[in-house]
């Protein structure tokens, strides 16, 4: 199967000893991999590091088969994210943070930022500044911003944060439809385990620092009643060891 | 290279579409027609002649070079760098394509380009004024030589300022720091004038060197590796910082 990402012994450790610890797994083409775990597991840790925001203590991150050490560039071309919340620059546009993203690709023209506007419904506010939007917008656009570049790896740490519900299931419909359409793999992190369930095909669960096992929904829905138990029973077996 | 382009363009179109640097322009210009139109009256109404025309060009860069052009350069670079990591707008820049090397690249060529258009402002505006302060006859050449000069010593301080802003955390304390490490240069050049010529901040008007009718050219050379050096090691240190900085 081919790997579109690669994580090998991840650790970054912070002063407080939280952090992540020895983090391998891998997340092959066309995937929607969930990252589940409580808040302060490390998931923005290791995301970060993913997209090189961060240096790791040890290990190492491949994207498409590029390490994220040594060749960022080519890593990370086919790569769009969003980390934590979204921060355009308050400053510009919605059209003009978009021109600005766009300026790292090649082919990117006005017709495809209207395009992208337009699927996270904000067309028709791309000439309004920013620090006028609210938080449900910032997200959409940081999720345009994303996707701007027709990316075949999408990183996102919690894409859901601060929108609606309508907002929630236009964007769940646009993972899925991304996935189906144009084999995008995905790398989602999230601690709503309902949304993890309805979107993912393969699970990995991080629970302090640590990676507690990885499995395709199918599998875990087969061995337990929902995902939240099979959660709940990973996290048990590790509280107890 | 595209990566670099795409970084130092989206700079330079951050930095026009922020208030402050219109603002910053705004300052220098009444900052320059203020000296105009004193230099003028006091020229054609008290009869003290306080420059002839090349002079004023000159006295006006004198006098920029050493004060608001480095505290709006500070301004820009504290922004580019300091206050786009605690706004946290970073992360849309080191996200793309661009290796950060590129993107420290491209941030400092924006700044220097900041940098050469409030000469290039400063100049023409005050070439400008010359016309009305005392006649035609001035030489543009030597007026153009200084502004050019004028450049390196304040790129060196937004070096300086960059280097500081990627030790700082917040944007009041690299400014704060900026503005500290400023006048403890000038007051060690004041100091010790023995070890002067190695402090940037007494490289500010270096450029007065080449406008005597004696061009010492030994010392030219040994000012312009000095300030090379000062290139080299704060451009060198600051991305040192830069790259390893966790966001």
């Amino acid at each position: 199967m081919d790997k579109a990402i690669v994580i090998e012994n991840l650790s970054k450790m912070y002063k407080n000893n939280r952090g992540i610890q020895d983090i391998s797994l891998e997340v092959n083409r066309g995937d929607i991999f969930g990252f589940l775990g409580p808040n302060g597991a490390g998931k923005t840790t290791a995301m970060k590091i993913m997209v090189g925001l961060m240096k790791p203590d040890k290990g190492d991150v491949r994207i498409n088969g590029y390490s994220i050490l040594d060749d960022y560039e080519n890593a990370i071309r086919n790569v769009g994210c969003i980390i934590e919340s979204v921060i355009p620059y308050p400053y510009l546009t919605a059209y003009e943070n978009m021109k600005i993203c766009s300026r790292y690709y090649e082919n990117i023209n006005d017709s495809r930022i209207d395009e992208c506007l337009e699927l996270v419904g904000l067309l028709k506010y791309k000439n309004e500044r920013i620090k006028n939007y609210s938080l449900g917008m910032k997200q959409r656009i940081g999720i345009a911003m994303s996707i701007l570049s027709k990316p075949q790896i999408l990183i996102l740490d919690e894409p859901l944060n601060g929108l609606d519900i309508e907002g929630m299931v236009e964007i769940r419909n646009l993972i899925l439809n991304m996935s189906n359409e144009y084999k995008t793999t995905f790398f989602i992190s999230s601690h709503l385990i309902h949304d993890i369930e309805l979107t993912c095909n393969k699970i990995g669960i991080l629970y302090n620092g640590r990676l507690l096992g990885v499995d395709s929904t199918d599998n875990i829905l087969k061995n337990y009643s929902s995902l939240e138990n099979y959660y709940l029973s990973e996290v048990d077996v590790n509280a107890g060891s | 290279m595209q990566a670099l382009k795409a970084v130092y363009i989206n700079e330079l179109y951050k930095i026009s579409k922020k208030k402050k640097v219109v603002v910053s322009f705004i300052l220098t210009l009444a900052a320059v027609i203020i000296a105009a139109i004193i230099a003028f009256c006091l020229n054609s109404f008290a009869g003290i002649r306080v420059t002839g025309s090349s002079e004023f060009s000159l006295l006006v860069l004198s006098v920029l070079s050493y004060t608001l052009i480095p505290l709006f350069t500070a301004f820009i670079c504290i922004d580019m760098f300091g206050g786009e990591f605690v706004e946290q707008t970073m992360k849309l820049t080191l996200t793309r394509p661009a290796s950060r090397f590129k993107v420290f690249t491209g941030k400092v060529l924006a700044a220097a380009s900041f940098i050469i258009a409030n000469l290039l402002m400063v100049m023409i505006l005050s070439v400008t004024a010359s016309f009305f302060i005392n006649g035609t006859s001035f030489n543009i050449l030597k007026i153009i030589l200084s502004y050019v000069l004028a450049f390196f010593p304040i790129f060196v301080f937004a070096l300086m300022v960059i280097l500081i802003t990627n030790c700082t955390k917040g944007t009041t304390s690299a400014f704060m720091l900026s503005v500290l490490v400023f006048l403890l240069f000038t007051g060690l050049g004041i100091a010790f004038p023995y070890y002067k010529s190695f402090l940037f901040t007494s490289l500010f008007d270096w450029y007065k060197l080449f406008l005597g009718s004696y061009i010492n050219i030994y010392k030219i050379i040994r000012n312009f590796f000095i300030l090379c050096g000062y290139c080299i090691m704060l451009f060198g240190l600051g991305y040192y910082l830069f790259e390893k900085k966790d966001l």
